[in-house]
């Protein structure tokens, strides 16, 4: 089996490609790959919502309509009113935003030689960053600066307790920005490692078959179609993957939101 | 050695998900109607579990 032994320099080439190379000026100042497909799916977004937004009517026609309509009520419904309560409509545009940023950068790096703006860690940081931001903003807004890093602790709990379990919530608050960050970004990571590495092992087995047509070869080239239909499997999870790590983002931005304006827990 | 790190670790992420999953199966089974905000919760639930094996597997990719 030869094709096993290529396959460890392969998987290391493929993992190197996943570093941010700059398409265009240097790494400090340029375009790499990563915000390149970025702004792409950002200029996809846009063209989307504002297709939507001038056409909109009261009773939605066709497949287009419908199925925005569908997916902003499916926003408002699940993350808004049953997470956040009476104030959704305050927090619903943040929360869109993050859902169908996220959203549509995953489902465009989920297409073949595309790359999800989401697949890099300095862009998921930099969401999750803003989702820090502006929960705290929210929290020091309705209890003041004091009174939220008060709120932190839970009430009813002895004097000395009640420090110690301070320190551990204001650390978890703390740590809440990078495993929103980490999560995103090693979904994308892992799930793009391990589509490629099946994708590598069809190539790989097919190779000698399209060098030279033998029987042997036809034999030798028969993993690569179970490699292919694994392939396939995978690639439908990771469709599910991207669409469920924007709803868990924007999920877990509303319940930080909710946890900032409740009246202390 | 990494290989086998990566797969001792990710036995926890698969018994959380599993955990999860019956945790939600029963749930859903006693109350029909609480399906929405069950989903919810266990979406979350297994995203938190699932973070951790990730976190595995990239630092089994990069640390060699």
């Amino acid at each position: 089996m030869e094709a096993f032994d290529k396959l460890p320099s392969e998987i290391n080439h493929l993992v190197s490609e996943f570093v941010s190379i700059p398409v265009i000026g240097n790494l400090m100042s340029g375009i790499t790959q990563y915000t390149f497909w970025m702004i792409i799916s950002s200029i996809v977004l846009l063209v989307l919502v504002f297709a939507y937004v001038r056409r909109l009517s009261l009773v939605p026609h066709g497949i287009f309509m419908n199925a925005m309509e569908w997916c902003v009520q499916f926003v408002s419904k699940d993350m808004g009113k049953q997470i956040l309560g009476p104030t959704w409509k305050k927090h619903f545009p943040f929360l869109a935003t993050l859902f169908f940023f996220i959203l549509v950068n995953n489902v465009v790096g989920i297409i073949p030689g595309m790359k999800p703006g989401s697949g890099t860690i300095s862009t998921t940081a930099a969401l999750a960053l803003v989702t820090f931001i502006y929960f705290i903003g929210v929290g020091m807004k309705n209890h003041g600066a004091v009174g939220y890093a008060k709120s932190l602790a839970p009430k009813g709990v002895a004097f000395p307790l009640n420090v110690l379990i301070w320190v551990i919530e204001v650390i978890s608050t703390l740590l809440r920005p990078i495993t929103l960050a980490v999560r995103l970004f090693c979904n994308m990571f892992a799930g793009h490692i391990v589509m490629g590495s099946f994708a590598l092992m069809v190539t790989l087995f097919a190779e000698p078959l399209l060098q030279h047509v033998t029987a042997s070869s036809a034999l030798g080239a028969l993993p690569a179609v179970a490699f292919a239909a694994i392939l396939l499997v995978i690639y439908a999870i990771e469709m599910f993957v991207a669409c469920i790590q924007a709803y868990v983002f924007t999920v877990l931005a509303a319940v930080y939101i909710q946890g900032a304006e409740a009246e202390g827990h | 050695m990494g290989v086998i790190g990566y797969g001792l670790g990710v036995i926890g992420a698969g018994l959380a998900i599993g955990l999860a999953a019956f945790g939600v199966a029963n749930a859903m089974a006693r109350q029909p109607e609480v399906q929405d905000r069950v989903f919810t919760v266990f979406i979350m639930g297994s995203a938190f579990a699932e973070a951790l094996a990730l976190i595995g597997f990239v630092v089994a990719l990069v640390v060699k």
